[in-house]
């Protein structure tokens, strides 16, 4: 039997084009479910057709037939005026000129009035003219955006409630990074016009931090989280404290944030995003790449992507060709082999069969995957940081499944650092919203939700360098350990054990408040051979050290044969620090020590 | 909480004569956005509201942790229920046949005979379990015995009770269950409700409805009695008969005979059921119609509207003294109601005189106007002598008099006939009768034609 006092748990990743949803199991775990039509990934589209409303992927095949009244692309709308958004649309149905908030009209088709119930139901003859069977009426419908984002979350909503069996009561939503504060209102508006709960607005990369468990060793290992870098350690240890990039690359837009980590608290230290780059990239690319190829075959000119004045059988090419592009993208990120694009009657009545191997498609999409490593070294340089310095890249987004952009990125960090995607990128981010309402729903009893949610409106004071230790005595310049990270929100503590030399009778820690530092050491590279005319450059490898700062103090303690000591530092708000050091054991003897 | 990291760093013993180099305090710290995300953000969060220390909160963590594990070793924990299913068993429930089981006593034979159709589930699933231990054949074969009749029986108890419908069909007929019910006739006012509480305490338990509403004391209020009432002549019961139905012959392969017991059993079963709900409904009609809290309700109601009725009268007839006070409350009120009402009511008086002359002016008005009329007609409706007034003209004289007599107040008519009537026939009444449209001013514009033109000859 299910505990009654489980909460039920949604978590919704709305995202531009595709939305996620998930919940939490019954052993605790987070769980992203499929909707009724066996979908994990739901597009955010919303089709009418005739008397009809098409929600989600039944609603993308419209766009071929049916563009001008299929909606698309309505999130990043909320919480702006017209005049604000960019409103070209050229398959999809247009935003209306006249009202400030975006808003679509579409033709429906209204169902005729239902005729009186009679009275009489007897199978007699009743004398009365049998009334003619009404036709339903062609008329407009006029939606705002929210009203659209109030629709579709409302089936998300409802597809959650089927899966559980009741209706979730703590949800929290995903926002991208970008969203101000009134985008967020709008959007938490719209969703509780839906009858949806929202604890929280989560930001996209907040909620794949909290996904990952990053910066708690145990639970992140417990859940099999780690990434697997090419070299060092980080394959099995989940360092505390450390230097995180998440990026989030979706269908339209790529957005990195750069993250401090420390002891599992998240302080940004930069972001940043293109609207230009994302998985409709690729697609262009595939769509450019299968048009050739068919105008090649079949000798017929087919130029993809239109123009707002191509011509509609175009368009239309373009939207059919659009839709297989999709699934062949899908297969080139899942499995290893060619993968197959088949249309028919693309135009002209003329069929495409072709296909596309990962090899060739890599070449492709080189240039994009060189964009969005170059967007991601301009994004950690603008946050003051060198690559060298990340620690970990956490990937969300279908559009990071591509193995050659998880290859490329990872050739950019230091080889000690991972690249992640153990949680489906394309998963995570809702994911991480149920893990965050199922962390809020075991909120204290003293406290509002709404006060802790207020705490981080404000900037939070943190560490303007790193802190770590040295062992006294030493004439090294470098630290032995690093204990916070740069960026740490403050107040924090850490705890810290360490080993003792055997037959030790005192022994002593320095804490020196660190410099970190990128060493770049030149490996001349072997002498080119004759027959090659390129000259090779020279390898460069950079190597992060932290170096001795300002020193801070000093603590020792008495061991007495103790295998190990056990060291407690704790920064306050303001830069009071509080040190104490004691032998294994003997926590209360501790030496302790305040700055 | 605190995690404890471990790092790959071994102390040398202190270097001796070592001096600690000059200490400088912390750079100043800077800011930075924090994700609200995550336990850590959440617990820093508790630290900061809640103003704790983080060894203050490492202790409150603690405790509450500790506090959480024991009642999680609880529930489900067998210590929870401590007697439960250990019933000793009589002589007659070990010797029970198990092929009898529709006979047997199942919350008797888990040991819940004093729970019976109040044990949950978690109470089925600990006290079947202590059974086993106890019963189970394993056990007796020691003993040399190798009945394990007793041990079927507590298995066929188990899946009965586990069962949720076979469950309600057992609870539906459960002999145990005293059913007896006092005649309410009989019970004297004093320990009505205390009387008969229990009996509806133990019908509800056939409720679809959860929770029942309760009995209610000798004072509940009316609106209490009368939802008790409501609830239970709209009683929808659970309560179902299957448990008594004749078993099909299992070898029996006459498909007809199968039927024929199928159908009596159906029949059996509504009838069974139809004569349950007519228990039930006698009891609340007999139960309704003796309790005294109606009779009550019914005799402070009467009090009340004999109040109203009577005002001061009634409130010495009041039953009780709290009644006594409201009805005096209610009679200052009135009385206080009435001395705000006597200043209108003078001057109601002088409405009733005013309205009775109006209506003799009304009445007059008519004969007024006949008389005015005349004059008008006397003077061959304004025209010169020689032309006969046509239809068309007479008509509008009379319409424009009829709007005149409208407009004026009925003094004003009679004013204007003995004007008219002194003035004599022709240019007299004329003059009068424009004086008197003018004299209207704008209420009369555009209505008059007629009696605005100038006299003749003028």
């Amino acid at each position: 039997m299910r505990n009654r006092s489980i909460p039920h748990i949604l978590g919704i990743n709305f995202g531009q084009s595709f939305a996620s949803i998930a919940v939490i199991d019954k052993e605790g775990h987070p769980e992203c479910i499929a909707n009724e039509e066996g979908e994990r990934q739901i597009a955010c589209a919303i089709s009418y057709s005739g008397e009809q409303v098409y929600i989600g992927n039944g609603a993308k095949p419209f766009l071929v037939k049916n563009g001008k009244n299929t909606i698309m692309g309505f999130r990043n709308l909320l919480g702006h005026t017209y005049d604000e958004v960019d409103h070209t649309a050229i398959l999809t149905a247009p935003l209306l000129s006249s009202s400030t908030t975006p808003s679509y009209e579409v033709d429906i088709l209204v169902p005729p009035p239902k005729a009186p119930e009679k009275g009489n139901r007897s199978a007699a003859a009743s004398g009365a003219a049998t009334p003619a069977v009404q036709e339903p009426t062609a008329g407009k419908k006029t939606l705002t955006a929210p009203e659209v984002t109030t629709l579709f979350l409302s089936t998300l909503f409802t597809s959650a409630s089927d899966y559980l069996g009741v209706k979730p009561t703590h949800c929290v939503i995903s926002a991208p990074t970008w969203f101000g504060p009134e985008q967020q209102a709008e959007l938490r508006k719209a969703a509780e016009a839906a009858g949806i709960h929202v604890l929280q607005v989560l930001d996209e990369a907040a909620a794949v931090l909290v996904g990952y468990r990053v910066g708690m060793p145990e639970e992140r290992k417990e859940r099999g989280l780690l990434g697997q870098p090419e070299e060092g350690d980080a394959g099995e240890v989940e360092k505390t404290d450390k230097k995180v990039v998440v990026l989030d690359m979706g269908e339209t837009s790529l957005s990195v944030s750069v993250v401090a980590v420390s002891n599992g608290e998240y302080t940004v230290l930069g972001k940043g995003r293109d609207d230009k780059l994302g998985g409709r990239e690729f697609d262009n690319l595939l769509l450019k790449h299968f048009a050739k190829e068919f105008t090649k075959k079949t000798k017929t000119a087919l130029d993809v992507p239109c123009s707002e004045s191509a011509p509609a059988g175009d368009k239309r090419a373009e939207a059919k060709l659009r839709l297989a592009v999709e699934h062949t993208k899908r297969s080139l990120s899942a499995s290893s082999g060619a993968a197959t694009c088949a249309v028919e009657s693309l135009k002209d009545g003329l069929d495409l069969s072709t296909s596309v191997n990962r090899l060739r498609f890599d070449s492709l999409a080189a240039p994009v995957f060189r964009q969005v490593g170059e967007r991601l070294r301009q994004i950690v340089k603008d946050a003051g940081l060198d690559l060298a310095q990340i620690d970990e890249v956490l990937l969300a987004g279908a559009s990071t499944l591509f193995p050659g952009l998880q290859s490329n990125l990872a050739l950019l960090l230091a080889p000690t650092a991972p690249v992640t995607a153990a949680i489906d990128p394309s998963q995570v981010i809702a994911i991480g919203c149920a893990l965050q309402a199922l962390h809020l729903s075991k909120l204290d009893k003293d406290l509002q939700l709404s006060d802790v949610l207020a705490l981080a409106d404000r900037d939070a004071e943190t560490l303007s360098a790193p802190i770590g230790i040295a062992i006294p005595g030493e004439k090294s310049e470098v630290l032995a350990a690093k204990l916070f990270e740069q960026g740490s929100a403050l107040p924090s503590r850490r705890r810290v054990a360490l080993g003792v030399v055997g037959g030790a009778e005192k022994v002593g820690v320095e804490l020196w408040e660190g410099k970190e530092e990128v060493k770049i050491t030149r490996v001349p590279a072997p002498p080119a051979e004759d027959d090659e005319d390129e000259e090779e450059e020279d390898e460069e490898i950079k190597e992060v050290v932290l170096n001795k700062g300002k020193f801070l103090g000093y603590v020792e303690t008495e061991v007495k044969g103790a295998k190990g000591v056990q060291m407690e530092v704790i920064v306050q708000k303001g830069g009071k620090v509080e040190v104490r050091l004691w032998a294994e054991g003997k926590e209360e003897d501790a030496t302790t020590l305040t700055m | 909480m605190a995690t404890l990291t471990t790092l790959p760093l071994t102390l040398p013993a202190l270097p001796s004569g070592y001096s600690a180099p000059s200490s400088s305090g912390l750079s100043k710290p800077s800011s930075a956005h924090t994700y609200p995300a995550g336990p850590s953000f959440l617990s820093s969060a508790r630290r900061q509201l809640l103003q704790r220390s983080f060894a203050e909160d490492d202790k409150l963590v603690l405790a509450q942790r500790k506090k959480e594990a024991e009642e999680a070793s609880k529930v489900g924990g067998e210590e929870q229920y401590p007697g439960l299913g250990e019933e000793e068993e009589d002589k007659a429930t070990l010797a029970q046949d198990p092929k009898e089981w529709k006979k047997q006593d199942h919350y008797a034979v888990l040991g819940l005979g004093n729970l019976r159709y109040k044990a949950t589930d978690d109470h089925i699933k600990v006290a079947h379990r202590r059974k086993v231990l106890r019963h189970h054949p394993d056990k007796k074969a020691a003993s040399g015995s190798n009945d394990d009749g007793f041990f079927k029986c507590i298995q066929k108890a188990h899946e009965t009770l586990t069962n949720p419908e076979r469950r309600r069909q057992f609870d539906s007929v459960d002999e145990a269950i005293e059913d007896s019910v006092p005649n309410p006739a009989s019970i004297p006012a004093g320990k009505y409700c205390a009387t008969l509480a229990p009996v509806f305490a133990r019908e509800a338990r056939f409720s679809k409805v959860q929770p029942v509403p309760g009995f209610g004391g000798e004072d509940a209020s009316k609106k209490e009695v009368e939802g008790f009432y409501d609830f239970w002549y709209n009683f929808d019961s659970w309560r179902s008969f299957e448990w008594h139905d004749k078993e099909v012959d299992e070898d029996s392969t006459n498909r007809d005979n199968k039927r024929f017991t199928e159908k009596k059993n159906k029949s059996e079963r509504t009838r069974r059921k139809k004569e349950d709900n007519t228990r039930l409904r006698e009891l609340v009609d007999s139960v309704l119609a003796n309790d005294p809290r109606i009779k009550r309700i019914k005799a402070e109601e009467k009090a009340a509207r004999d109040a109203k009725k009577k005002g001061g009268a009634a409130a010495a007839k009041g039953p009780s003294a709290a009644d006594k006070k409201a009805e005096e409350d209610k009679k200052a009120k009135e009385e206080a109601a009435k001395k705000a009402a006597a200043t209108p009511e003078l001057s109601k008086a002088e409405k009733e005189a005013q309205k009775k002359a109006k209506e003799a002016a009304r009445k007059n008005l008519k004969k007024w106007k006949k008389s005015i009329q005349a004059v008008i007609a006397a003077s061959n409706y304004f025209l010169p002598a020689i032309t006969a007034p046509s239809a068309a003209q007479i008509d509008a004289h009379l319409t424009e008099l009829d709007t005149l007599c409208d407009l004026l107040e009925p003094e004003e008519v009679k004013d204007l006939k003995e004007k008219v009537e002194a003035a004599g026939p022709g240019e007299g009444a004329k003059t009068e009768l424009k004086a008197r449209v003018v004299g209207l001013g704008q209420k009369a514009d555009g209505k008059f034609v007629e009696f605005t033109k100038d006299p003749l000859g003028a």
